[in-house]
């Protein structure tokens, strides 16, 4: 919700009304994540595996003297998990948005600029029962923006982390 | 051993046929003895039999007198007796039944009537007179007149069965006695006869054991002489000694006499037998001769035969000859003519060999030259697949330099998001930096893109640079084999020059010897000319001899044929020889000499 209010702020601030996106492929499927709530996008990953966590949970990895939780987003958008190559990367994310973590993708993309009208997001409604809304906190999507030949997914990075409690 | 079976046989025959005698002569005496014995016994009994009457007669009468006297006695107790009671009475009659034998006693008086009586059953009972149960008529009974009024008669019965019974006895006793003594008797002639039998055996043993000796030394011995001496004559042998010299026995006599028959016969034998030796040595010799006589006039048949033949051919021949002769002669001719043309041709020959020879020396220097460029070519083309291979590794480094241009690329595009991602981050102010940053990372993709078309192209500069070796190494492989051949080529060139040069050589040798040929061939021809004039009388003189010679011929053969009936007729003989020795030869004669010794003793 704090988020959603951000950006909102953010909307205001910016007349041009143009946002940017980090995009990445997944399982042959365009996904995006807010430019701003990214940190750093790291090739060479040296992970350490903690034990007894959730599959979801890859392991650590030390940035410059920093540890950073990585998750697997494939387990967490319900694709079959899949074994690391040379065009993985790790996307690390701000620490505004969460604990110093970041998630594994299959490839990286381009930074996308696109006109905010572009951008179909989701209404939050209210009046939703109670076990509806709990259902609608896993989930991941923020919005949907139209590109010129197809669609890109965007996904909320503040929602990773309860994505994962959730699935426990 | 066989004439020893006849003797043993003889002799257990013999020996058994006395054992049986004797055995039977026992039995005979036993059965004897067994009879007397019965009448022994029958004799006894009938003894024993009167005996016992006789006793029992004296025992009766004893009895009698006896009571006779004790009645008598009581009579003249009581008439000695004034008084008589009738107690007295009563124990008189039982004093008289105390005698074992008397069974019942009655007083009577005159008119026989009976006032007291007595009798035994169990105890005495004494009444007035007898109970009538008491059958008294069964016993003996003594009637005794008294003079005494009172007691007129005295009746006594008695018995006589007791003493009876006990002779009986007796007699029985004795009888069975008798019996007994029989029946030890004959036990005892059982074993008297079983020591006689076993006795009888060992006699008939000992006699036969010493028959068999004296009969194998008396008799057996002397004709196993005369065996083996016949063993041998059966064989037709005469050369046995007979060395009895005694006339003593009956058997050494016919040996001496079978000695004297040996000698008389081993004499004649011996005598055929030289004999027969001696013809068919001479048959045999008078057959060789004969062969050899036969053989030599064969021989000597054909060889007259073959020298006739022979003469006769050569005769024919010798036409045959005057006749080639003539005909060489004319040949001669044309060989003369003939030579000419090959001398011609020879000298042709040679010219066009000499020029062949020539031209096969230029060849060969050319092939010598195709070697010495295919070795050169062969360097070269080893020197190019060196080069080559230097190009593929060059192509592999380079390959090596793209990779790394790649990973560059990489590098860069990441570095870019990353200036990106800062540039955003810091808002309006970083928004140059973001175009800058977007531009490194299209460099970024445009180097990525670079790199990978260079790899690709390596890849196939590195497939081709691996088929050019190939090929390099075929082509050398073909210029090997192109050098090989051509060397094999100047090699066989320079052969063939050696053979040419030879070959002319040799060519103008036969220039030269057809010419002395041409030469030589005119001289023959005169020679042979000469030749045909003298064969003609040579043929002339060989029929005359070969006429004589066939006269030569006939007379052998009638040689041969009498030649040839002498022969039959010493094979004739000579069978016979062998057929009177073959009978003769089975006897034996060759101890003579001893023999004549021993007859001398």
């Amino acid at each position: 919700m704090r988020k959603f209010n951000s950006i909102t702020s953010e909307k205001k601030k910016l007349p041009e009304s143009k946002r940017q996106f980090c995009s990445f492929q997944m399982a042959g499927h365009y996904f995006g994540v807010d430019i701003l709530d990214v940190k750093e996008i790291i090739d060479e990953v040296v992970l350490t595996k903690i034990h007894h966590a959730p599959p979801e949970m890859l392991g650590f990895v030390n940035i410059r003297g920093h540890v950073h939780l990585v998750l697997d987003l494939r387990l967490l958008l319900n694709f079959s998990t899949k074994s690391i190559d040379e065009a993985s990367r790790v996307l690390l994310f701000h620490p505004n948005v969460g604990e110093s973590f970041g998630v594994m993708v299959d490839q990286i993309g381009h930074m996308i600029e696109v006109e905010e009208s572009l951008i179909e997001y989701r209404v939050s409604e209210e009046n939703i029962s109670g076990i509806a809304r709990d259902f609608r906190k896993s989930d991941l999507e923020k919005g949907v923006c139209k590109l010129k030949d197809r669609l890109l997914i965007i996904l909320d990075a503040s929602k990773f982390l309860n994505a994962v409690e959730l699935k426990r | 051993m066989k004439q020893t079976g006849i003797a043993t046989k003889i002799i257990f025959l013999s020996c058994g046929i006395a054992l049986l005698l004797m055995v039977l002569g026992c039995i005979l005496v036993m059965q004897y003895e067994i009879v007397v014995l019965n009448k022994m016994t029958d004799k006894k009994v009938e003894e024993k039999e009167k005996l016992y009457l006789y006793s029992l007669y004296q025992e009766k009468k004893a009895l009698t007198e006896e009571l006779i006297t004790q009645i008598n006695d009581l009579i003249k107790m009581i008439k000695s007796v004034d008084v008589v009671y009738s107690q007295t009475f009563e124990f008189q009659i039982q004093s008289l039944l105390m005698h074992p034998m008397v069974v019942a006693a009655e007083f009577c008086k005159q008119n026989e009537q009976s006032f007291l009586a007595a009798w035994k059953s169990k105890t005495i009972h004494v009444a007035n007179a007898f109970p009538k149960e008491l059958k008294l008529k069964q016993y003996l009974m003594i009637i005794k007149h008294t003079k005494i009024p009172s007691i007129e008669i005295i009746r006594l019965y008695y018995t006589f069965e007791k003493i009876e019974h006990e002779l009986k006895a007796q007699k029985e006793r004795d009888i069975n006695d008798i019996h007994e003594t029989r029946t030890s008797i004959y036990n005892q002639l059982n074993g008297l006869f079983l020591a006689q039998s076993i006795g009888s055996f060992l006699v008939v043993a000992f006699l036969g054991a010493t028959l068999i000796f004296s009969l194998r030394w008396l008799i057996l011995k002397p004709i196993q002489y005369l065996m083996q001496i016949a063993k041998q004559l059966k064989k037709l042998d005469l050369s046995v000694d007979i060395t009895t010299t005694t006339a003593s026995h009956e058997l050494n006599a016919l040996a001496q006499a079978l000695g004297q028959l040996l000698e008389g016969f081993r004499k004649i034998i011996s005598d055929v037998k030289e004999n027969a030796t001696m013809l068919s040595g001479s048959a045999d010799n008078m057959t060789d001769i004969a062969e050899q006589l036969k053989n030599h006039s064969e021989e000597a048949e054909s060889k007259s035969n073959n020298v006739a033949e022979a003469s006769v051919q050569i005769s024919a021949n010798i036409h045959s000859i005057a006749n080639s002769v003539e005909q060489i002669s004319d040949n001669m001719e044309a060989v003369s003519s003939t030579s000419d043309y090959l001398f011609n041709n020879i000298n042709s020959v040679a010219n066009a060999i000499e020029e062949l020879s020539s031209s096969l020396s230029h060849v060969g220097e050319r092939a010598q030259n195709g070697t010495k460029i295919a070795e050169e070519a062969v360097l070269l083309a080893k020197k190019a697949g060196k080069t080559v291979n230097t190009l593929r590794h060059a192509a592999d480094e380079i390959g090596g330099v793209s990779e790394f241009i790649q990973r560059i690329a990489h590098k860069t595009n990441i570095l870019s998001l990353n200036a990106t991602i800062e540039a955003a981050s810091a808002g309006s102010a970083g928004r140059g930096f973001s175009v800058v940053a977007s531009a490194i990372q299209e460099f970024a993709e445009q180097s990525s893109r670079a790199a990978k078309d260079i790899t690709d192209r390596i890849a196939s500069v590195q497939k081709g640079t691996f088929e050019i070796e190939n090929v390099f190494k075929e082509v050398s492989a073909i210029i090997r084999e192109m050098n090989e051949s051509s060397e094999s080529i100047s090699f066989a060139v320079i052969e063939q020059t050696k053979a040419v040069q030879e070959i002319a050589s040799n060519a103008l040798e036969a220039d030269e010897r057809a010419r002395n040929i041409n030469v030589s061939i005119e001289d023959l021809s005169r020679t042979v000319n000469d030749a045909a004039d003298n064969t003609a009388q040579v043929a002339m003189g060989a029929n005359d001899v070969s006429t004589r010679i066939q006269g030569v011929s006939e007379s052998i053969s009638f040689n041969r044929q009498i030649s040839h009936q002498i022969n039959e007729a010493a094979i004739v003989l000579n069978h016979l020889s062998g057929n009177l020795k073959f009978m003769v030869d089975p006897f034996k004669v060759s101890h003579q000499s001893k023999i004549n010794n021993n007859n001398k003793e």
